[in-house]
């Protein structure tokens, strides 16, 4: 712990992101934004009908799918110009001359953009916390939600920082480590949906689509395959996999996070071994 | 202290370094002079190991650039041409976070902070933010930031580009303290005469080759027997004008009205029969020398035909 505190960039970054209006316009921005929503829901909801705390799972679910839909916009635009802006400001080549490490500068950046993101999380505690008055959720599933969202935040974070590593523009990085972080969401959930039905179509009747390994996993690594089922919301009748999703989807998102994080600091090296001797740069 | 050998940098089929062999001692102040895209930054970036040779080996303070990069990084400051900084700290903050960077403990960095602060003239900046700083202001911030490990050598890259007569002044005043303070100094400029001043030693490079390197004097003069001279006369210009053009030693004649600058080819006995022959003639002449500021003209004469 001593460590962070010490750790020269993210005591700058730290510095830096508090000291910019912009945070704090981001913080107030996210606050309104699910406020708003949670009052509007629960106002339509007293309107239509009378609700019962203890009883509605409904507004949880909506908060959660809003607020996972929150992370997947916010992560990967702040970690996905943490490189490439120090590149654009022309400070990476001093940096890379300190001694500091190219691993260590990537992981600092990972730890100061996901440590804002654990803000927003904190800060819009409150508003879960009117949540509990109308129940409909265990513990333990709220926990498994917060380790959801966690791992999430940590893979859009660290694909933001290895596109900001990859890409030299900010704008073009920004872009892509969307567009990456949209296929992950939707366009697995497209694949796993037209997989399924496509090997519904073509197998014998009594072979179910999910009875394969690779569809299993596939449909695992959906997260909102996976935030449903914590959720409790059943996704289809015929979804079936082999462990655990959330557990497996944590498994698999901490492995990818570290391997795109190891992947960045290996491309920020400024002189890169390769397999076949020297890389030039 | 810092030594190439056979240093050659190819991007694609371009060489943009070819057998560059460079040996610059310790507390020397080493100026490198060539136009843009000449090779300089590239030497520059590979001494301060953000780029890999293609071929050949480079040293800096005994320690191999491609092997020890650690080591080196720990040895040399090094400021790029442009560089950036960062907008909402303050200028203490950031050398503060530069010293950590390089492992300097906190209890050391307050003191070193205001002296290095003290050095380039910024006492009274501590506490401004380095966005509302001057450019010359940042230079020399940056130069403080490229000293807050102590190292022994310093790579400056084009430190007074973009700076107003004054910062440039200023800049070349912190970088004779430098100098008297024994580090070993890499500088390269476009502000030639600031090098002629500075620099112990100069070396040209010209489409990635260093066609001449030496003394400030050994270089102008001994490469191609060229010095660059000036004349200053009272009246008469017309007169002195025709004596010099007439002159078969006399090229690039350059008149600012009373002031002539130009190349002469001859050797001493030659400007001396020159000298005589414009005070026979009755010129008033005021100056008659070596110009020791342009070196400008050194490395055009230098450099002339090698892109051919």
């Amino acid at each position: 712990m001593g460590a962070f505190f010490t750790n020269p960039l993210i005591v700058k970054e730290m510095r830096e992101r508090f000291r910019s209006k912009k945070s704090i316009w981001i913080l107030a921005l996210y606050l309104l934004v699910m406020g708003a929503l949670l009052f509007g829901y629960l106002y339509l909801e007293q309107m239509n009908s009378l609700s019962v705390p203890g009883e509605e799972r409904e507004v949880f679910v909506v908060m959660a799918v809003v607020q996972y839909a929150m992370f997947c916009f916010v992560a990967p635009a702040l970690s996905a110009g943490t490189i490439s802006g120090e590149r654009e400001r022309q400070t990476l080549n001093i940096l890379l001359t300190t001694q500091l490490s190219p691993f260590k500068i990537v992981t600092s950046k990972l730890v100061t953009s996901l440590a804002y993101i654990f803000l927003l999380v904190v800060a819009s505690v409150p508003l879960y916390s009117l949540l509990f008055l109308y129940g409909g959720i265990s513990p333990s599933q709220l926990l498994t939600m917060v380790v959801f969202f966690a791992v999430n935040i940590l893979f859009f974070g660290s694909l933001g920082l290895f596109c900001s590593t990859w890409i030299r523009r900010t704008g073009v990085s920004t872009i892509i480590a969307y567009g990456l972080a949209f296929f992950f969401v939707v366009g697995t959930g497209i694949i796993v949906l037209f997989l399924a039905q496509l090997i519904e179509e073509i197998s014998p009747p009594g072979v179910h689509p999910f009875d394969y390994l690779g569809m299993q996993i596939l449909c695992s690594l959906n997260p909102v395959f996976v935030m449903f089922s914590i959720l409790g919301v059943d996704p289809g009748d015929d979804l079936r996999l082999f462990m655990d999703p959330w557990l497996f989807f944590v498994i698999a998102c901490c492995f990818l996070s570290a391997v795109l994080v190891i992947w960045s600091g290996y491309l920020l090296k400024p002189v890169r071994r390769s397999w076949l001797g020297w890389k030039k740069r | 202290m810092i030594r190439t050998e056979h240093l050659t940098k190819q991007y694609g089929k371009l060489e943009a370094l070819t057998d560059l062999n460079l040996e610059i001692e310790q507390g020397k102040v080493f100026g490198f002079i060539g136009p843009n895209g000449a090779g300089k930054s590239t030497t520059m970036l590979i001494l301060a190991t953000l780029l890999a040779p293609t071929s050949g080996k480079a040293y800096v303070a005994g320690y191999d650039v491609e092997k020890e990069p650690k080591a080196v990084r720990q040895s040399l400051g090094y400021m790029p041409d442009f560089f950036g900084v960062y907008d909402n700290l303050k200028a203490t903050e950031y050398l503060d976070f530069y010293a950590s960077a390089y492992n300097i403990p906190a209890a050391k960095r307050k003191s070193l902070i205001a002296d290095l602060l003290e050095l380039v003239n910024l006492s009274n900046k501590a506490d401004a933010y380095v966005d509302s700083l001057s450019r010359g202001m940042k230079q020399r911030l940056g130069l403080a930031r490229c000293l807050v490990h102590s190292p022994d050598v310093l790579i400056l890259d084009e430190p007074a580009s973009g700076l107003d007569p004054r910062a440039r002044i200023e800049m070349r005043e912190i970088l004779k303290q430098l100098r008297s303070m024994g580090k070993t100094i890499l500088i390269s400029s476009h502000i030639l005469p600031e090098l002629a001043e500075l620099c112990d030693q100069i070396g040209v490079i010209e489409k990635g080759r260093l066609i001449a390197c030496g003394d400030v004097d050994e270089v102008s003069v001994g490469t191609r027997g060229i010095s660059v001279m000036q004349l200053k006369v009272l009246s008469r210009q017309e007169q002195a004008e025709a004596i010099l053009s007439q002159s078969p030693y006399v090229r690039r004649l350059d008149n600012k009205s009373s002031h002539f600058r130009f190349h002469f080819t001859g050797t001493e006995e030659d400007k001396a029969e020159l000298l005589s022959r414009l005070i026979a003639e009755g010129i008033p002449v005021v100056h008659f020398g070596d110009s020791n500021e342009n070196l400008e003209d050194v490395f055009l004469a230098i450099t002339e035909g090698v892109g051919n």
